[in-house]
């Protein structure tokens, strides 16, 4: 463990996926630092890398080389059961795709991680229910993912990445696929986190979140760069 | 893309589900036609007595015992290839789908899924059949290395191609329900998880406890898969009913015949008699496992005759029983017997005037050192005109023996029992030795069967053979072990080489179940890889896909067995021995079958659990 106190702190990261013969790189020589309660927005076009970067970040990925320091763990190094530990603990991450479990409910999915996590069983019947009042689906909590529209299935997500009150968000593409109204009220979720200090990361088209953000960044080609500068 | 093309290309990109489809359905076709060639082999065809080998009970016994197996393996195949082709379908209800959303019309994609369907079939059941084949050969060449001669039939081709087409069809009417099943549902319910994973109740909320974290994962999956679980166990259960069938029926039908054969020559016994009367003896027992005896032999040359003085000075030998017996070759003549019609309550007449050749033993009934199982009654004096029939012949020379009549050198007997003997294979009669040596003029035994029931069985083993040297030089001592265990051997090694077939079926059941763990697997993968990437451990998604398997295996297991035992009772042998050891090696062997399916439904578990976590999540 080193002692750097920053949140996330990448060195010339890279990753290289191989598909069939041909080498695509999707990160190069990425640097970036985050501290504690800093909003980060990361945009960029499809195909840039933004989910590359958040996959390493949240320990789901691995780089081909470079260093990638969260928490002070250089996850590159560790093991896929120290990876899993420090997942559960300490990231929430709301996927692009949602990827609610389909044979769960909606309460399912948001207490599963608790329940992984061995939390009392009080504590996740009070967490779910409060859960779902922040996103505003109290009325869908027994109803099947599938059975919601996509705006309610991100929030769901939302609520199921907050469920362990993990201390950094991973959000990637939070409004992509909803209308202008929905996508409002994910804006409005992460002002909230914002104002209560969580650190997030945001990969985002988005202007009305890219507006939230405490440090600005591009990323093209795999490369990342400060808007800010 | 042709219409041929698509499905060979399907069938390659997926790999491991065709080639389990395969290798499922080829079991089933190779362990029907091993059965079927194997039984033909070994001289016992259904419903057939053999020629020259095993008794007539003995035969009728393992032709039930194969027919019932062959009955059980059929419908066990039936239900292997209907679950594989619902899994092979099952994963490719998305994919239809899809097609048809985008404008596919029913009938390509119906014929897309069809070729699939006969290719996988022809595949399945050509290979099965030379795998069958080559079964076969394997057996009775380890048969033959063993020391047993069993002559190898040419291949009944006939059979072959009547196994092949009866399985090819019965694959194409079972594969072909789920494909038009498929093709009939709307595009967006094929998509729509609720019909893909067959979810259809809204459930209620319940936080899961911490303790059996995994097991109750586990439960929640399968019972909101409920069409593919209950596919699974019905189709496993099957196997355990067969599995048990043959386990069961066959332990215990291996050790009731080895104790009647036991019984019949007996333990430790010693036989006294004239060197090629004792020769001609023991081939009369070898006749049970392939050997053949002296056809010239005259039973009733003087020299062979046991001197009175012989006899006069065994019986002073203490600790021994002395079994004194003539044994001669008659001619025996069926004679009807009468009985009471249950129906119109008139006495008819049962049987005809058969007539063979037959073994006819002579024994004294209160000194028999034999126990036979006996069908009826044994013979119980000496002066009666009653006798006791080997079981081939009462097969091969009456309808209803225990009412029939007999009539061997002019004189007529009452049949008062049926005995399983391995004597000339039980082409034999047993009448009072009295009556006998009366009828025949023959007033001397030609053979005497001792026991000796002292714990210095060397010491007068021989003090016997001293006294036999001292009587007759020509006269032998021999241990009837040999031969005892030789026929015991024989019958051990048909029995064991059965057993093939629960191996063969718990192979194609092993092949099920990974089947279904691999269908399974498929289905939740992206759904154990966002869990994955909520914080699960790999060996946790192990764990709990394993803990599905079990639940699954167990359930079968549950189902299956009680029902092979119920169906072992009904077809088993009469009067079974069982006894505390046969239920430990019963039980021992269906746990093994359990732990063996279990262990290897563990492989693609374990191999999920390795890959990347975006690997499973982007899995299509």
């Amino acid at each position: 463990m080193t002692m750097d106190k920053s949140v996330v702190s990448a060195s010339l990261l890279c990753k290289i996926y191989q598909i069939n013969d041909i080498n695509i790189e999707a990160l190069k020589d990425v640097n970036l630092k985050v501290e504690k309660g800093e909003f980060i927005g990361i945009s960029g076009p499809s195909g840039a890398g933004k989910t590359t970067l958040l996959n390493i970040i949240g320990g789901i990925d691995r780089p081909t080389s470079g260093k990638i320091i969260v928490f002070g763990h250089d996850l590159s190094v560790e093991d896929e059961d120290f990876l899993a530990d420090f997942r559960c603990n300490n990231v929430g991450f709301v996927f692009q795709s949602y990827n609610l479990v389909s044979t769960l409910s909606v309460s399912e999915n948001i207490a599963f991680p608790m329940e992984w996590a061995r939390k009392p069983e009080d504590y996740i019947e009070n967490r779910v229910e409060e859960l779902l009042r922040i996103v505003g689906l109290e009325h869908r909590a027994d109803h099947f993912s599938f059975q919601l529209s996509g705006g309610e299935q991100q929030r769901v997500a939302f609520a199921r990445a907050l469920a362990n009150d993990p201390p950094l968000l991973l959000v990637d593409e939070p409004t992509g696929n909803l209308d202008v109204k929905t996508g409002l009220k994910i804006v409005q979720i992460l002002r909230k986190l914002k104002d209560d200090g969580k650190t997030i990361i945001v990969a985002t088209h988005d202007e009305r979140i890219t507006r939230l953000a405490d440090q600005k960044l591009y990323l093209e080609d795999g490369k990342l760069v400060s808007l800010d500068e | 893309m042709s219409e041929t093309s698509f499905p060979v290309n399907d069938l390659l990109r997926r790999k491991l589900q065709t080639g389990l489809t395969v290798a499922s359905l080829t079991l089933c076709v190779a362990l029907t036609v091993f059965l079927l060639l194997f039984g033909e082999n070994i001289g016992f065809e259904i419903s057939q007595v053999a020629e020259g080998k095993l008794t007539s009970g003995f035969s009728i016994i393992f032709s039930q015992f194969i027919t019932f197996i062959g009955l059980l393996i059929v419908v066990t195949g039936a239900v292997i290839v209907s679950f594989m082709v619902f899994v092979m379908m099952s994963q490719r209800v998305k994919d239809i789908g899809l097609m048809r959303a985008t404008g596919c019309p029913n009938d390509l994609i119906f014929g897309y899924f069809m070729t699939e369907l006969l290719i996988v079939t022809f595949v399945s059941c050509f290979l099965g059949v030379v795998f069958g084949i080559l079964a076969d050969y394997a057996s009775i060449s380890l048969f033959s290395f063993t020391g047993f001669q069993i002559l190898q039939k040419p291949v009944n081709f006939w059979l072959i191609l009547l196994i092949f087409v009866l399985f090819f069809v019965l694959a194409v009417i079972f594969g072909v329900k789920p494909i038009l099943d498929v093709t009939k549902v709307e595009p967006a319910k094929a998509i729509s998880p609720t019909y893909h994973y067959g979810l259809s109740k809204e459930p209620g909320f319940r936080v899961i406890s911490k303790s059996s974290f995994t097991v109750k994962i586990a439960l929640r999956s399968l019972f909101r898969r409920k069409s593919a679980t209950i596919r699974i166990i019905l189709c496993l259960a099957t196997v355990f009913t067969l599995v048990t069938v043959a386990i069961a029926g066959g332990i215990i039908a291996d050790q009731t015949t080895k104790s009647w054969v036991e019984k019949a020559i007996g333990r430790d016994m010693i036989l006294i008699a004239h060197k090629n009367m004792s020769d001609q003896y023991k081939l009369l027992l070898s006749k049970f496992h392939g050997a053949k005896e002296d056809l010239q032999f005259n039973y009733t040359e003087q020299e062979y005759l046991v001197p009175e003085s012989l006899l006069n000075q065994l019986k002073t030998i203490s600790s021994i029983d002395v079994d004194a017996r003539l044994v001669v070759e008659g001619h025996v003549r069926e004679v009807p017997g009468e009985i009471i019609d249950s129906e119109t309550a008139t006495i008819i007449s049962v049987g005809d005037d058969r007539e063979g050749e037959s073994l006819i033993v002579g024994v004294e009934p209160e000194k028999v050192l034999s126990e036979w199982f006996v069908e009826g009654e044994p013979l119980k004096e000496s002066e009666t005109l009653e006798a006791v029939v080997g079981e081939s012949l009462a097969q091969k020379m009456f309808s209803k023996p225990l009412n029939q009549y007999l009539m061997v050198f002019d004189r007529i007997f009452n049949v008062t029992g049926v005995c399983m003997d391995p004597i000339n294979n039980g082409n034999v009669t047993y009448v009072p030795l009295d009556v006998l040596q009366n009828v025949t003029g023959i007033l001397k035994p030609n053979i005497v069967m001792v026991r000796v029931d002292s714990v210095n069985r060397a010491e007068v083993l021989e003090q016997i053979r001293t006294t036999v040297d001292g009587v007759d030089s020509e006269f032998r001592v021999f241990e009837l072990n040999e031969a005892l265990e030789e026929n015991v051997g024989f019958l051990g090694y048909v029995w064991s080489t059965l057993m093939f077939l629960p191996l063969f079926s718990l192979i194609a059941a092993s092949l099920c179940l990974i089947g279904y763990v691999v269908l399974a697997i498929a289905e939740q993968s992206r759904e154990l890889g966002v869990l994955r990437a909520l914080g699960i451990k790999p060996k946790t998604v192990t764990k709990t896909v394993s803990e599905q398997s079990f639940i699954v295996l167990l359930s079968s297991f549950v189902a299956g067995v009680p029902i092979g035992i119920i169906l072992t009772l009904l077809i088993l042998v009469p009067e079974p021995v069982v006894t505390s050891h046969t239920i430990l090696e019963i039980a021992g062997w269906l746990l093994v079958a359990l732990v063996v399916m279990f262990v290897s439904s563990l492989y693609p578990a374990v191999k999920f659990a390795r890959k990347p976590i975006l690997e499973i999540m982007n899995k299509p």
